[in-house]
């Protein structure tokens, strides 16, 4: 991990570290690395990637609409809304 | 000492505690982080509602660490809860010893369900991924996510699960009725006889060594066969593990933007400041930690090196597991390294959420069942948690 | 020196499903009031699980059909992950490892000649949300309307070199996916939209000069513009070193005629995509495969051809026609009832287009029950419903869809009687009545005799046969 790299992964993420923990993620991602050194020895070139554990099964549904939420109710807890809708500051493109 | 986030008034007397991953109306979740602090949900979770309907009353809900991904719950908004010797405490174990709530229904990501049930000498299970919806859910690590039960007995455990399991529409990884139906306490039953205790994970103190044990020799009294072997790659899932919960744990906390709902900070002039500076001021240290691990772990340059190799590793292991399976009915290892921890050492080590769910990850990786009984932990074949409960239940009889 | 310009395009469709993506929220956000067709799932709350609408794989499918892709039959969803306000829970679910459709080939045609344009990938995915700029000056609003609406991307292989070929490009994706009722693919109202990839260099080399994306246009005029404008700036900096190019993404700016960089911040580039868990794959088994490939329409020109050579309508006439597939289906429908295919080219081109232009709906829009229309054509053409009512009962129809023509003509007493008597009678009246128009008929002007004819057919209701009535006018004045 360096400096540029996390600088990186701050932005990506939306986040802003401290100085101090800057420096403890150095370390951090240090361990993760001796974490990952301890996958590489396992062979998986013949293997097939698992992202779900259970057998393959199709799911999808009827093209139905259900309309079961009222706009009040969804921006109720809204740190700021106008006319009806969501507010940020202003985006230039 | 306050273990309840929320409570309940319930009229249903079999009341039950949730950890505040799951969704309730009307009553806020927060899953534990300040940028959901006072958010309350439209529709709870699937559970509940299954959960009512079969009579059972929610009394509260208990505190969870951030996104519930540490083991201790030490990383709560709300601090950890800690006893006058400076011990760390499980709310939802220490509502069920209270004698509050008969069980507790709790989202297992990274095991802490599982290490509390076995530090407070109660029994857990996290059942087969798919069978119980997630629906209502905290998301943080979709691929291993399972809704676990808490309770004082396996029996409890056995009827909450009845109500509980059952397939649904509103989860797209949800099985079939079919295969849920064999967690129901109306499911045949198969008898436990063969146990293999993994010798490399018993890296414990001497209190969780005594219990497994203690549990060994009761098993062997009961005319099991217990095993003791060796493997080495089961206690690498943790090392998977961490990846594939990082990567999935970051992208579903990037909803917390302060836009929505939730957290929003009062310091800023653009939108990328409001994004920062809300996610920076709401976040603890450790969700940003596993947030910019997790990220790093599906960047561009690592994405084959890192992520993809950890979806392989997971086949290994479940296929390692299938293999263990054709000769062992369960794999016994321990859910904890000790069975009490001080807040001092856990804020010692930065890192415990990553290095002591070597005990759990095996579990959470693979989706498959584990049962956390008499301080140490069990895992079998898919679809088998209702037959290691039932010899649980004759153990908990047997010892009575 | 000569250049080439090397062109590929991006362009999303969205698809004409009923409901989103990945929830039951209603896709039709065009023209809604702000945020009244969202649920927490598409307004990025948590809790909600994507469930995938089962129409959009069918629609993926179908449009990689239509575009000579293979289809794969095992198909996942992955996530894209990036933050900006119309993007709630700051990640896209689309498809990057194993999209839908891959490998196709769509022919075009242009002044030059035909020209096969190879299609790389064709991916399913949800739509962003909205943002209005106009409402306040400091602040951007925020619909999420739009998030989660079904989108297909097709993306093709840089094999397009002129504005010219890109419009008959864009055209022909227009006219399939519309045959396959896929998608409206309207530029007017964003339910189609194009990303230009562009570069140039000197003619008949084979390396790729500089990439600029360019986005932001609004209509296939503004892309031509666009890629002229785009065209010459990159000339310009080579030949002149007028500006060093980079690889970027520009935005066009019609009102100006020009392009901008837009700015590019640090973060940009890394999606970090990666399998969604929540969405299991989708698995085409052949009875699904098969039962799309069995729905698929006729291209356009296979039907002009079957409509010339078989059915001996006229080239404009068959023009007309396969223009909508709708319209195709309801004249296929008519013709199969009435078994003239002159006389139901004939209604659809003048009645049945002229409803639709007086009800202000698109071809696409025709509902009409193509057999009902064959029914009605056989009624007037065996001189059981005169023209004039014919049109009535056909307006009823476009107002109805239950309306059966027969008995709509019997219930307002439509059905012409033929009752001699009847007609003889009505004649002699009007002909007293206008002696002048018959003095006319007998001093040469044959003309004159229409005036008098049409009174009588309006006396009559029409519900008689004009040649009938016009004979035995004809007759009755000669008898005079």
């Amino acid at each position: 991990m360096d400096k540029d790299t996390l600088r990186r992964l701050e932005l990506l993420n939306q986040l802003s570290l401290t100085e101090e923990q800057k420096s403890e993620m150095y370390s951090f991602f240090d361990r993760r690395e001796n974490d990952l050194s301890e996958l590489s020895s396992i062979d998986t070139e013949n293997t097939e990637r698992m992202v779900h554990v259970l057998p393959i099964l199709t799911v999808v549904r009827e093209d139905k609409i259900v309309q079961n939420f009222d706009r009040e109710s969804l921006q109720a807890g809204a740190p700021e809304t106008d006319e009806g809708y969501w507010c940020v500051p202003r985006v230039v493109e | 000492m306050e273990f309840y986030f929320e409570k309940v008034n319930t009229s249903l007397d079999k009341k039950i505690v949730a950890d505040d991953m799951l969704l309730t109306k009307g009553i806020p979740t927060t899953a534990g982080s300040r940028m959901l602090d006072g958010y309350v949900s439209l529709f709870e979770a699937e559970v509940l509602t299954r959960l009512t309907n079969a009579g059972y009353g929610l009394c509260g809900k208990a505190s969870v660490g951030e996104l519930a991904i540490d083991l201790l719950g030490e990383t709560s908004y709300k601090g950890a809860c800690v006893d006058e010797n400076g011990k760390i405490l499980n709310p939802v174990a220490e509502i069920i010893k209270s004698g509050d709530a008969m069980a507790g229904i709790c989202l297992d990501a990274n095991g802490y369900v599982r290490r509390a049930a076995a530090q407070y000498g109660l029994v857990s299970v996290k059942p087969t991924y798919g069978t119980v919806s997630r629906f209502g859910m905290i998301p943080v690590a979709c691929s291993g996510d399972c809704v676990s039960v808490m309770a004082e007995s396996a029996s409890a455990c056995r009827d909450i699960l009845d109500a509980m399991a059952g397939h649904d529409d509103k989860d797209g990884t949800s099985l079939p009725e079919s295969k849920c139906a064999l967690l129901k306490k109306s499911a045949p039953v198969v008898e436990i006889k063969r146990v293999a205790v993994i010798t490399d994970m018993l890296c414990c103190d001497d209190t969780v060594n005594s219990a497994v044990n203690s549990l060994v020799a009761k098993l062997e009294a009961d005319g099991i066969k217990v095993d003791r072997i060796e493997n080495d790659l089961i206690k690498k899932s943790r090392n998977a593990w961490n990846i594939l919960m990082s990567a999935e744990l970051c992208n579903n906390v990037s909803r917390y933007d302060g836009v929505k709902y939730g957290y929003r900070s009062n310091n800023f002039t653009s939108i990328d400041e409001l994004y920062t500076n809300s996610r920076t001021e709401a976040f603890g240290d450790f969700l940003k930690a596993a947030i910019l691990f997790g990220s790093d772990t599906l960047s561009t340059e690592n994405y084959m090196r890192v992520y993809d190799k950890a979806l392989r590793v997971r086949r290994l292991i479940c296929e390692e597991f299938g293999k263990l399976f054709k000769e062992y009915d369960a794999v016994l290892m321990p859910a904890c390294s000790a069975m009490a921890y001080s807040i001092d050492a856990v804020r010692a080590n930065k890192d415990m959420p990553y290095t002591e769910n070597l005990y759990t990850a095996p579990a959470s990786i693979t989706g498959l069942p584990a049962v956390a009984f008499e301080g140490v932990q069990l895992i079998c074949n898919y679809f088998n948690e209702t037959s290691l409960l039932a010899l649980c239940e004759k153990l908990e009889k047997e010892g009575k | 020196m000569r250049y080439e310009t090397v062109i590929g395009l991006e362009v999303h469709c969205e698809l004409a499903t009923d409901s989103k993506i990945f929830c039951s929220c209603s896709a039709h956000s065009y023209g809604a009031e702000p945020n009244t067709h969202v649920c927490p799932a598409c307004c990025g709350m948590p809790g909600m699980l994507p469930i995938v609408n089962k129409r959009v794989v069918d629609y993926g499918m179908k449009a990689g059909l239509m575009l000579n892709c293979h289809i794969n039959r095992v198909t996942t969803f992955d996530k894209k992950s990036y933050y900006y306000p119309d993007l709630p829970s700051a990640y896209q679910t689309t498809q990057w490892f194993a999209p839908v459709a891959v490998n196709g080939l769509v022919e075009i045609e242009t002044s030059e000649g035909k020209k096969g344009i190879r299609i790389k990938q064709i991916h399913m995915e949800e739509d962003a949300g909205k943002l209005v700029h106009d409402i306040r000056e400091d602040t951007t609003h925020v619909d999420f309307n739009r998030t989660s609406v079904p989108l297909i991307e097709i993306v093709s292989q840089p094999d397009l070199s002129s504005a010219e070929e890109v419009e008959a490009y864009l055209e022909r994706l227009k006219a399939l996916l519309r045959y396959a009722r896929v998608a409206e693919c309207e530029m007017a109202h964003g339910t189609m939209r194009c990303d230009v990839n562009l570069s140039v260099r000197p003619e008949g080399s084979d390396k790729l000069g500089v990439r600029t994306e360019m986005k932001n246009m609004n209509s296939i005029e503004a892309i031509k513009r666009a890629i002229e404008y785009e065209t010459a700036r990159h000339i310009d900096a080579i030949e002149n070193g007028t500006e060093v190019l980079v690889q970027e993404t520009r935005r066009w700016d019609d009102i100006k005629g020009k392009s901008y960089a837009m700015r590019s911040k640090e973060t940009a580039g890394d999606y970090r995509y990666f399998p969604d868990p929540n969405v299991m794959p989708v698995v085409i088994d052949d009875e699904w495969f098969d039962s799309i490939q069995a729905s698929l329409p006729e291209f356009p020109e296979v039907k002009r051809e079957k409509y010339t050579t078989e059915l001996g309508l006229s080239d404009y006439d068959a023009e007309q026609i396969a223009k909508s597939i709708a319209l195709c289906e309801c004249f296929e429908d008519a013709y199969s009832v009435c078994g003239n295919a002159k006389d139901a080219a004939n209604w659809m081109i003048s009645e049945v287009m002229s409803n639709l232009n007086a009800r202000q709906m698109t071809y696409d829009m025709l509902t009409l029950d193509g057999k009902a229309l064959g029914e009605l054509i056989s009624l007037v053409s065996g001189n059981k419903v005169g023209r004039a009512n014919a049109k009535k009962i056909l307006n009823a129809m476009f107002d109805d869809a239950a309306v059966v023509p027969s008995k709509y003509a019997e219930e307002n007493g439509f059905i012409i009687s033929n009752d001699t008597g009847l007609m003889d009678k009505v004649i002699k009246t009007m002909v007293e009545a206008d002696p002048k128009a018959v003095a006319d008929y007998k001093g040469g002007k044959e003309k004159a005799i229409m005036a008098i004819y049409g009174k009588c057919m309006k006396e009559l209701r029409g519900n008689c046969d004009p040649q009938m009535l016009r004979t035995k006018l004809i007759e009755y004045i000669n008898s005079l």
